[in-house]
Order: structure tokens, then sequence, then C-alpha cells
């Protein structure tokens, strides 16, 4: 086993993305934990303390979309890191909690292990 | 009579004008009585005729016409200190639904300084209003829709561009994986241009910002080291249509990915450079790099489907294509095909 980098949870709620999207994150060398909407990652959050960056999708089932949910995971948990991809083109930077990043979708999947790895170099 | 004030008689004519207004009129004294209406407002207001004349303007109806505000300044108009331009007025009716009414007063000048009297038209515009907002919302609800669509035209092309490249991080072959890349950046080079299009409302898109915005996302996916390899993108300001963009980003976006994979062999620096100008209905599309050329003799590399791909778009866009030797590398230009050549490639120093 080698020693992962760090965990990220991944929450999406298409299975075909999120099966990309734990894949992309375990190839770059990352732990990946998933969640199919906001409620099943909070739930993980309460659980598991070293889930060190949430990457969330905003268009989701359940009480909270993405946004929500990352403005939430921000005041309870401040110091895991936020990324939100979504296919709305337009999304106000000042809808995001401070220092989350926000990708539209279909995202660069390079990109987004290079903001993975950025936010997890001190 | 009943049409007269105590003191005072009207003509009949004027009278019979009153009546006979197609927009709703009201005929007042000073004292804001009634002295006549037209026909339309006791149509329009469902009154009887025969009971308005003498009729205080506070009294008419359920007394909803007594408005402090309309009073007042139907005794400025009065003492001729005002008049009522386009005063609007919610008139609340039990019963009804409230109706939007828009007021006009003036003083009579008819030359009588004795007997003042004013003329009040009423029009009722609660139904264009409410067509109006109808239309509002019609266009709100249009693009809501439109971004909706767009939304699931994103959502989608992320389903497949994630399996896509779920499957190129899998499978063992290098020849597949280098497939499974390409059709990833058939795929990302499409969604560029929808995202231009969500951004534009005339169905046209910019090609500057849209060919960087594809050129920076084919350099993050496949430019390992940055200060090796580099792309840039000289475009002017054209706007072209969305299926021509489209064909136009799918070729640019079969050259780069050729270039990258063949013009710099080992670890060879290089730069490639997108061009593209119009001149009325001219314009050329190039893609120039400065890396090694292209072999040719029993090197010549076999066209694949990429070749293919920018072959057919062009046909497509009755566009011809020539390939230069610019020593060093090569420029592709994909040009209209009426034009004699509108200018010679942008080409890259070495």
């Amino acid at each position: 086993m080698t020693e992962r980098a760090g965990v990220v949870l991944v929450v999406e709620d298409e299975v075909l993305i999120r099966m990309g999207a734990v894949d992309l994150v375990e190839s770059a060398g990352f732990e990946a934990v998933e969640a199919k909407d906001a409620d099943e990652a909070i739930r993980i959050l309460e659980a598991r303390s070293d889930i060190g960056l949430v990457f969330t999708d905003v268009d989701m089932p359940g009480t909270m979309d993405g946004l929500k949910l990352s403005r939430y995971i921000r005041e309870r948990w401040p110091p895991v890191r936020l990324i939100v991809a979504s296919g709305m083109a337009i999304l106000d930077q000042s809808q995001l909690p401070e220092g989350a990043r926000f990708f539209p979708k279909p995202y660069v999947e390079q990109s987004i292990v290079e903001a993975i790895r950025g936010m997890f170099t001190p | 009579m009943p049409h007269s004030t105590p003191d005072h008689v009207e003509a009949a004519s004027t009278l019979a004008v009153i009546a006979s207004s197609n927009e709703p009129l009201l005929f007042l004294d000073s004292d804001l009585r009634v002295i006549a209406a037209s026909r339309s407002f006791c149509r329009t207001f469902q009154m009887q005729p025969e009971t308005l004349p003498g009729t205080r303007i506070s009294d008419l109806g359920n007394g909803e016409w007594a408005v402090p505000q309309l009073t007042s300044l139907l005794r400025a108009t009065a003492s001729g200190a005002a008049e009522i331009e386009a005063y609007e007025l919610e008139l609340t009716c039990e019963g009804h639904e409230t109706r939007h009414l828009v007021l006009n007063a003036h003083k009579l000048d008819d030359g009588d300084a004795d007997h003042i009297r004013l003329l009040l038209a009423i029009s009722d515009v609660t139904l264009a209003r409410s067509e109006a907002r109808q239309k509002d919302d019609l266009v709100r609800q249009k693009a809501i829709l439109l971004q909706e669509v767009q939304h699931r035209v994103a959502n989608s092309l992320q389903i497949i561009a994630s399996v896509l490249m779920h499957s190129a991080r899998k499978v063992q072959s290098e020849e597949a994986r280098g497939h499974l890349q390409s059709a990833h950046h058939r795929v990302m080079s499409i969604a560029a241009v929808q995202r231009q299009l969500a951004a534009s409302e005339l169905g046209q898109v910019v090609l500057a910002p849209y060919l960087v915005q594809l050129c920076d996302s084919l350099g993050a996916s496949m430019i390992r080291d940055p200060r090796r390899l580099s792309i840039a993108v000289e475009v002017d300001d054209s706007l072209v249509d969305a299926k021509e963009s489209l064909s136009l980003g799918l070729i640019v976006t079969e050259l780069v990915i050729n270039a990258l994979k063949h013009a710099f062999p080992g670890h060879r620096k290089g730069r490639i450079v997108v061009g593209y100008r119009s001149e009325g209905p001219d314009w050329m599309l190039s893609v120039s790099d400065n890396g090694i050329g292209i072999p040719d003799g029993v090197d010549a590399p076999k066209p694949g489907l990429g070749t293919g791909i920018v072959d057919a778009l062009a046909g497509q866009l009755n566009a011809k294509i020539r390939i230069v030797d610019t020593q060093p590398g090569t420029a592709i230009c994909v040009e209209s095909g009426c034009s004699s050549e509108i200018g010679r490639p942008v080409s890259v120093p070495a």
C-alpha cells in the first residue's frame, strides 16, 4: 500500500460521473470516498475526521444542493478544502464559500487534479 | 333637467359629446359632482347612467372612488394649480379584482370663468398590464428553460467525458488509450462551443474566446511541461454561427493534437499558434508549429481518423486545405473556397 496524499470526498449524484471522479482522484494518488448526495456527505464527514477535501457537484437531489453543502461544510468543518463543479455555466464566485474553487462541467480532469494537489500542498 | 347643476345648465351638445366618448369620461363641476358620464364609463364600471348626475365622485359605486389623493388632485386641477396627467390609481371594488387605472384630468377651457368644470378621462389598463406581465413571465420562463437545457447538455457531456477518461486510464494498450483521449478532446471541443453559446443569445459565437478556452483545455490535458510546449491563439474579432464554430473548433482540436503528438519528438521545445482571420466572406484558419516538419517518402504518416475528420469538416465548410512547409515546422491552412489566399499563415519562429 502506498502512502496516500490525502482523502477526498467525491459528492455526485450521477453514478458514471462519480465513478470517473473517484478513479481520477485515486489515479492522482489520493484516497477517494464517495457520496451520492449532500446528506450522505455530511454523514461521512461526521463519521470520519480524515477528509481533507470535498469535490462536489451542485445540482443534486436531497435537502441541500452542492452550493448549500459547501457553505455548510465551510461553517462546520472550516479546514476542509472545497472544489465545486457544475453544468451551470454562469456561477457567481460570490455564491461560493471563501477559498472554494469552481470548475464548469465538463471539467478538464488535469485541472481538477492540479487543483486538488494545490489545495493539499501547505 | 337631470343633466344640470342647480345654477347652471350645460348645452345638450356638450352632454351628447361626453356621453358618446369611447374612452370612459366623467364631466365634473367644481364641487366634484358628476354633471355627465360617458356610456363607456357606465359600462366599464357597471353603473346606471341615470344615477350619476349630481353624485359626488367620492360617493360613486360603493365608495371605491373615495381616494383622498385623487380628491385633492381634482381640487387642485379645479383651482388651476395643477393638472392630472397619467395618474395611476388602483381601484379596489369589493367582489372584483383590483383594476389598474390611468387618469387624466383637465379644467375645461370654454371661456366661462364662473362655472368651473373638469373633464376626467379614465383608462382601464388592467388587461394591458396583465398581458405585459404575462409576457415578462414567459420571457423569464424561456430563459430559465434554456438555462436548464444548457445545464443538462453540460451534464450529459460530462458523463461522456468521464466515461471516456475512465476507460483511457483503465485500458492497457497505449494505442487504445491515445484513441480514447482523442475522443475525449473532441467531446471537450464540442463542450467549449456549448459554453460559448450559453453565454451568447443570438446563436453566434465570438471565435477568439472560444478558441482560447479550447486551446487552454487541450494544453491543460496534453502538455506535461508548459515550459517546453505552448499553444498561442492569434484570432481576430470574428463572429461565426454556432454550426460553423463547432466545425472550426473540431478542426483546431485535431490539428493541435496532431502537432503535439508528432511535431516535437523527444524533449524538443516548441510552440503552436492557432490563427484565424476573415475579410468579408473569406476566412483562413491556420495551425502552425515550429516542429520537425512532416516526413515524406516512406516515412510519411498514414492518414488516421484525425485527418479524415479535418477533411470532412473542411469539405462541409466549403474550404480548402493547404499544407505549408514553413521551415522550421509546418502550417496547415484551412481557407474558404472562394478566397484567393487572404494571407499567409502565422509562421512560428524557431
